[in-house]
């Protein structure tokens, strides 16, 4: 079999009036890269596009047994339970002071301790460091719950007696509704943030230390090296990342909210996720869950193509 | 040479993967019967093998195979889901609860009406006619449902701090609270309750509730079903419970605190009294065995449900656990279905019993009078292990018949006697759910809602975030947010 | 003929920077050790508390609160979940799973990505719009388990990692990566005559250790971690993975809202020991692939 060869600037380059031709010569120019695509585009159909039927039970009463062909049709039915019921405001206030509290705290937290890690100049440390604090993401939500009852919980919690004793009051982590935000975020922070600095040192190791080198030589400061050298290596691995958690804006998950929530704290621990479990565990449970998973769905795709356009604003190449 | 074992590589992985190499699926489309398939939960880590003694021998005595898929419990829901959307439903399936899924599949006809099949297979008809109400959907039995302990309610004591304070085992629900402020007194604390989910599943308060001669759920009163916080008793309790949980006599954090470590205070000696099943009494004597294998006898005590202010009112469970529901799919023929009623039968006969709930006679456990003792050691415990999960197969609507595990020592044989008989006397003042066999569609649709307003409504109560009027008018608001639908149609139901 | 590549020069090894001298900057190197040092313990301890409670008896579990040492170990609980046959099996099941799917998964991302990483190639943007629709939009559980029905892959091990082949996410992430490779060496390769899936091998993919690296890692222990897929694709008990059994122990019953009264709730003991058995694996799977995050991996290649 004959190596088709791919050169520069092609000897013979078709006028562009015979423009059939050259749609063809086109996809043979690069039909090795097409053929590496099939597998891609295989999986993404059987997998990924095959399924997509399954959304259209948003607008049905679906019932498994009944099948999607059987199932009753009740056009937007779900979308206006979801809209009109009386704790909609507050659940999506929940959500969205959630969703604003991960932007800022729980996605810069990676960054800045990656870029931490990078300055450490002791091997043993960073090494060390580095093993232990992706432990956290391995431990499932059921055990992290348990251990932040055992050590913020009223009687025999560690953290409440010091944290009693600072304040000068009793402090009731569980129950209070003013802690249960912070506890979420802590949470995810104790949980995300060593695996979530992966990805960055990743891309840090692509910095050339020569540059540390020269930019001393040349007189700047630690914090013009890493202004200059560092920030610019991660900024596109960043932008990226935050596009990415753009489109998943209003995903709380539900497990970690579904545990820490109780009687007394539900009127700020209640987001989608948890509300849809509970109307979820009745009748019309798949359909509506599915309804809100469209609604979350469709605001997400606007937020990833609203950050993406945002992103080309500023020069940088985003997903495209 | 590389670039084209590379392209082999990638199209031989996309090759395989559409073509599959996975077992053929499963038709059920032959009225073959010699193999019943069977999904069923598994709650213990293992499932058994189905090369397995006890599998052989129970195919054995029901002289069919059966092709058992085991799904860990943890996400069995799940499973059910894909299941029934699968339309390949096994002939036999566990059904762990009355859900609205389950009930909307059995009234669309996925499964068949056996209310009135079931009288005829002697082992089917069930020994407690109000269970068989429990578990109807409006009248109809959609399954044969898995009996469990109709009465299971139990209060378990610190006895070596009875002892110091000379007090008696309580009676009453005042008795409770003279030993309650004497705890309190010696340790610090004394009721322990953690965090429940809702309203109505079992929690000290819907047991206390019961106790003061409100209705368990739903009652009737004047002829109409009402719904339990409804009436004077429900408010009269909570409001001594509060009374409790102002004294601090019930655990601070009794709306937070992890269920799953209950009994940690209890053995820490932070409290002393734990309203809950019998199940949690075993628990405890087995944590303070294992510190104090000769004495623990004397560190805890039980009683049954106490008598309120209005007399004896016992708190009992609905008396199954889900059901073995027949798939109308796989299961086509009323012939066919009479022949997999008339496994069912077999394996509530005594027989069918042992093998289920002890094992092997022989191999796994030897008889002792009336009790099982279990053996040890290869083959047995293979067996004994299995046996956990076979458990979960067996139905005995006609009552247990199997052996009880015998006790280990003295101690423990006098509490399992203890406990029987307590749970006979407090059978006699079971107060019942009227509600149990209706399904209401409102309710159906915003039950789990609605059970929320409430169960939220009384801890904030009880934690002082509301007051007794505040309390009130969130009850109101059950009433207005659907409530009042979900009552009329449950009188509707009820009439009928 | 094969085409000459430029030398890739062995990675850069880090040299020891020198102290750079301002007292800020030494403020500001203890600081930061001090503080990631905690970061460190803070992560650890907890996990520690569970290999501890692995090792201790129920009566302990219950006494103690949080303790990093138990005072009366017993190596009972071990000794159970190691003389079953379920937990050694699942263990080899999922290490095979997860290196197998690993290995396929990994490869269809980066075939998928590399072309996806051409500007040129026709189409591009359409298929990469239809791939960001998949990040938000999915058909749901129910349907996507009768594709895998439909497939024939039910019960067997492909369903437990093809369903999830390519994450979009990574998929984008390690696009964007190509993207960023110096153009001049995959042109240079194009002159003398290289196609592209020789490009791709003996260019491309050597420089993308790193991020080979991160994603084995990423994708291995999505695997690892999954209990959705074998809970439903999965009907032998026989082909368990470990996670199952990290379900099976773990979850409250508060969760799973109607729990069968005869249910007796597994020993904490048990629950810490499985945690470990499922956890300590994988664990170790990261610093094997420290060694390809040192700095300055990619660098020399461009000079040459």
């Amino acid at each position: 079999m004959s190596t088709p060869t791919i050169s520069g600037p092609r000897k013979d380059a078709v006028a562009p009036s015979q423009r059939k031709v050259s749609v063809l010569t086109k996809l043979n120019h690069y039909k090795w890269l097409y053929l590496m695509l099939i597998p891609g585009i295989a999986y993404f159909a059987v997998f990924k596009y095959a399924p997509m039927y399954g959304i259209t039970i948003a607008f049905q009463d679906y019932l498994p047994f009944l099948g999607y062909s059987g199932s009753p049709w009740v056009g937007f039915k779900h979308f206006q339970a979801l809209f009109s019921g009386p704790d909609f405001p507050r659940i999506m206030g929940n959500t969205l002071i959630l969703a604003a509290l991960h932007v800022l705290i729980t996605f810069p937290a990676p960054i800045i301790v990656a870029l931490l890690l990078n300055e450490l100049r002791i091997e043993w440390v960073k090494r060390a460091v580095q093993s232990s604090i992706y432990i956290p993401h391995f431990l499932g939500w059921t055990i992290v719950a348990s251990l932040t009852f055992l050590l913020f919980g009223l009687d025999p919690g560690p953290i409440t007696k010091v944290a009693s004793s600072l304040l000068g009051h009793q402090v009731d982590f569980l129950a209070d509704p003013a802690w249960f935000r912070p506890l979420i975020i802590l949470q995810s922070l104790w949980k995300g943030t060593g695996w979530g600095t992966i990805i960055y040192l990743a891309a840090l190791t692509g910095v050339d230390p020569n540059l540390y080198e020269a930019a001393r030589i040349d007189g700047a400061s630690r914090w013009r090296q890493m202004w200059h050298i560092t920030l610019p290596a991660i900024r596109s691995t960043v932008v990226v990342m935050a596009i990415l958690l753009a489109g998943n804006l209003l995903d709380t998950g539900f497990e970690q909210i579904y545990l820490m929530m109780n009687s007394l704290n539900r009127s700020v621990a209640d987001v989608f996720d948890t509300y849809v479990y509970i109307m979820g565990i009745t009748q019309g449970a798949f359909s509506y869950s599915t309804a809100v998973g469209l609604f979350k769905a469709a605001i997400g795709i606007v937020l990833i193509f609203g950050a993406n356009w945002l992103a080309r604003k500023f020069g940088q190449s985003g997903l495209f | 040479m590389k670039r084209r074992t590379f392209l082999g590589l990638s199209s031989a992985a996309t090759a395989a993967a559409l073509a599959g190499c996975g077992t053929s699926n499963k038709t059920t489309t032959s009225s073959d019967l010699s193999t019943l398939t069977v999904m069923a939960p598994v709650l213990d880590v293992q499932a058994p093998s189905k090369d397995g003694l006890l599998q052989k021998a129970i195919q054995e005595y029901a002289g069919r195979t059966l092709d058992i898929t085991w799904v860990p419990n943890a996400n069995y829901t799940d499973r059910l889901t894909v299941t029934l959307a699968g339309n390949q439903l096994p002939h036999l399936m566990v059904v762990t609860s009355k859900s609205p899924t389950f009930v909307r599949s059995a009234l669309a006809g996925a499964f068949w009406d056996l209310t009135d099949r079931l009288k005829a297979y002697p082992n089917l008809v069930a020994a407690n006619p109000d269970i068989t109400k429990n578990a109807s959907v409006n009248g109809k039995s959609f399954g044969v449902f898995r009996l469990r302990d109709p009465m299971r309610t139990s209060v378990t004591y610190r006895n070596d701090w009875l002892t110091k304070l000379g007090l008696q085992l309580p009676k009453t629900t005042d008795d409770l609270y003279e030993v309650a402020k004497a705890f309190k007194s010696l340790s610090g604390g004394a009721i322990i309750i953690p965090k429940f989910n809702g309203y109505g599943n079992g929690s000290p308060f819907d047991i206390i509730e019961t106790w003061f001669g409100a209705p368990n759920g739903w009652g009737e009163r004047g002829g109409k079903l009402v719904p339990s916080f409804d009436t004077d008793e429900y408010l009269e309790a909570d409001r001594w419970i509060k009374k409790l949980v102002d004294e601090k006599l019930i655990n601070a954090d009794f709306a937070t605190m992890d269920p799953t470590k209950w009994n940690d205070p209890f053995v820490q000696g932070k409290g002393g009294i734990i309203l809950d099943t019998f199940s949690r009494t075993t628990q405890i004597y087995g944590l303070f065995k294992a510190l104090d294998a000769t004495d623990y006898g004397r560190s805890v005590d039980f009683t049954g449900n106490l008598a309120g202010p209005h007399g004896m009112h016992s708190y009992p469970t609905i008396g199954y656990n889900g059901f073995i529901a027949v798939s109308k799919q796989s299961v086509k023929t009323a012939a066919d279905l009479d022949t997999v009623l008339k496994f069912l039968d077999t394996m509530s006969a005594k027989k069918g019993q042992v093998l289920e709930n002890n094992g092997i006679e022989g191999t796994s456990f030897t008889v002792d009078g009336s009790y099982a003792v279990f053996t040890k050691g290869g083959d047995a415990d293979v067996v004994n292990n299995d046996v956990k999960s076979f458990a979960q197969l067996g139905t005995n609507p006609n009552g247990n018949l199997y052996y009880v595990t015998k006790p280990a020592n003295a101690t423990e044989q006098a509490v399992y006697e203890r406990r029987l008989k307590t749970q006979e006397g407090d059978m006699t003042s079971a107060v019942q759910n009227p509600a149990n066999a209706l399904v209401s569609d409102t309710y159906m649709s915003k039950g789990a809602q609605l059970d929320q307003i409430i169960g939220d409504a009384r801890l904030k109560y009880f934690a002082g975030q509301f007051t007794q009027d505040q309390y009130t008018a969130e009850i109101k608001r059950w009433h207005t947010e659907g409530g009042d639908q979900v009552i009329k149609e449950m009188n509707e139901l009820y009439a009928k | 003929m094969r085409p000459p590549i430029p030398a890739i020069t062995a990675p850069v090894t880090r040299r020891k920077l020198n102290h750079y001298g301002s007292a800020g900057s030494r403020v500001f190197d203890t600081l930061n050790v001090v503080l990631l040092i905690m970061l460190g313990l803070l992560t650890i301890l907890p996990f520690i508390f569970v290999i501890a409670g692995s090792f201790a008896h129920d009566a302990e579990i219950s006494q103690r609160g949080f303790f990093l040492w138990p005072e009366a170990a017993t190596l009972e609980t071990y000794r159970f979940v190691f003389s079953t046959p379920v937990f050694p099996r699942a263990l080899a099941i999922t290490i095979g799973v997860t290196v197998v799917g690993t290995l396929v998964q990994v490869l269809m991302t980066f075939l998928m990505a590399y072309p996806l990483s051409r500007r040129a190639l026709p189409g591009r943007n359409m298929i990469l719009n239809l791939v960001i629709f998949t990040m938000v939009f999915s058909g749901g559980m129910i349907p996507t388990f009768l594709v895998v029905r439909d497939l024939g892959l039910i019960d067997t091990y492909f369903a437990l990692f093809l369903p999830l082949a390519i994450n979009p996410f990574y998929l984008i992430i390690v696009k964007n990566f190509f993207q960023e490779l110096p153009e001049e060496l995959q042109e240079s390769a194009r002159i003398d005559g290289a196609t592209e899936v020789g490009v791709f091998w003996r260019i491309i993919l050597p420089l993308s250790k790193p991020i080979l690296a991160t994603f084995a890692l990423f994708y291995a222990v999505g695997i690892w971690n999954d209990y959705m897929s074998p809970l439903l694709y999965i009907n032998d008990s026989t082909k368990w993975t470990l996670q199952m059994f990290v379900r099976q122990v773990t979850i409250s019953a508060e969760a799973l809202g109607n729990l069968d009264p005869n249910y007796v709730p597994p020993a904490q003991s048990l629950k810490f020991a499985v945690i470990v058995v499922a956890t300590l694996p994988i664990l170790m799977f990261y610093p094997f692939l420290q060694k390809h995050f040192t700095k300055g991996m990619l660098i020399g290649s461009v000079k040459g």
